[in-house]
């Protein structure tokens, strides 16, 4: 049997991408719209979503942390450091993302309401300069996230395909079963 | 002679009244520290606003303040609704049509003492050409130099004038509840 993540793991993993690709669909989406009642709805919507990425993070840790699997097994050396490498900066930007969103809302003066039900206190006060940058900030942010996700599921792929070791397999129980 | 001076008496009497209107006095608004806004929620974010350019008109004696007077005019495309995108559409028909209403404006009618410091001023206000009464609770402190500052915050509905109608109907997007906020200094 293949080795593989635990389900809490493997779910919340899986539902971080899923959130992230909405977050993106939405803010694409909501750009190019002139105001309109659904445009703010979009805005709040991503907003949620966001926040949503941002607080799943230390349950995914702690999942991550209690899950036995040893990732490292069948990894060279260097391997090892590199997906720890890309690992690593892909949870920073799991932080960084939505708080510069959230530091980005806060600076241009709307607050954050959680699901339209959980206020989230302001990061900054109103402050059109600062709003400016922190909305570059989640762009160029969330742009280097994208490039990093690339290039964590291409290695997966690499795994998968080519060195046919099982490692896509431990976060898609699936696969392994195939084979 | 003694005829003349009677006329001359009840001239400066009436001179001296038209002068000093009900013995209230009229003040002075220090416009750099004074400020009128709103705060709206959109689905169910408050967001602030204000005005940039209004008048206050006031006269107000703390012995005698039912002889008093508050009359504001809103500078409608002064309006800040805390972006841009919000500014242009709140001056589109829908919302204020500040080519047809350019000015808002509050005129009291009666003005109650509460307790002290504490005062309810009743008038009427209009916006969007629709009047309707408003109920005003107003704080009164004095100020050292003799001064007013004056503050409260006042419950409305957009929907009561017209604000922000069609698509926008919708109170779950952008609620029918807001309320005003204001704080004037007054200077004698």
């Amino acid at each position: 049997m293949t080795q593989r993540y635990r389900w809490p793991t493997i779910g919340v993993h899986w539902l971080t991408v899923l959130l992230i690709i909405a977050a993106y669909v939405l803010a694409t989406i909501l750009e190019d719209m002139t105001l309109s009642p659904l445009k703010l709805k979009l805005y709040s919507w991503h907003k949620w979503v966001g926040i949503t990425v941002l607080f799943l993070l230390p349950l995914r840790l702690l999942f991550r942390f209690l899950d036995p699997l040893d990732h490292r097994a069948g990894l060279t050396a260097l391997e090892v450091k590199a997906s720890a490498a890309v690992h690593g900066v892909i949870y920073l930007l799991l932080i960084a993302v939505p708080m510069f969103g959230w530091l980005h809302s806060s600076s241009a003066g709307f607050p954050v309401v959680w699901l339209g039900v959980l206020p989230l206190p302001d990061l900054v006060g109103k402050d059109k300069a600062l709003a400016d940058v922190f909305k570059e900030l989640h762009e160029g942010s969330v742009n280097l996230l994208i490039a990093l996700v690339v290039l964590h599921a291409a290695a997966a792929l690499y795994h998968h395909h080519i060195r046919r070791d099982g490692v896509l397999a431990r976060m898609v129980p699936w696969l392994g079963k195939k084979q | 002679m003694r005829y003349l001076a009677t006329l001359a008496f009840f001239t400066a009497l009436v001179s001296i009244t038209v002068s000093t209107p009900a013995s209230a006095q009229d003040w002075k608004v220090d416009y750099r520290q004074s400020q009128i806004s709103f705060v709206i929620k959109q689905m169910n974010v408050p967001v602030e606003g204000g005005f940039a350019r209004y008048t206050v008109k006031a006269a107000f004696d703390a012995a005698k303040p039912e002889q008093g007077t508050f009359q504001v005019e809103l500078d409608i495309a002064s309006i800040d609704t805390g972006s841009e995108e919000g500014d242009g559409e709140a001056k589109r028909p829908a919302w204020f049509d500040t080519a047809r209403y350019p000015k808002a404006r509050f005129v009291s009618k009666t003005i109650k003492r509460n307790n002290a410091g504490s005062y309810t001023v009743n008038g009427d206000l209009t916006l969007k050409g629709r009047t309707r009464p408003l109920s005003v609770p107003v704080v009164m402190t004095p100020q050292r130099g003799g001064g007013w500052l004056v503050s409260g915050r006042a419950l409305m509905k957009r929907s009561q004038f017209d604000i922000g109608g069609g698509e926008w109907a919708d109170p779950s997007v952008v609620a029918d509840d807001l309320e005003a906020r204001f704080k004037i200094l007054l200077n004698p």
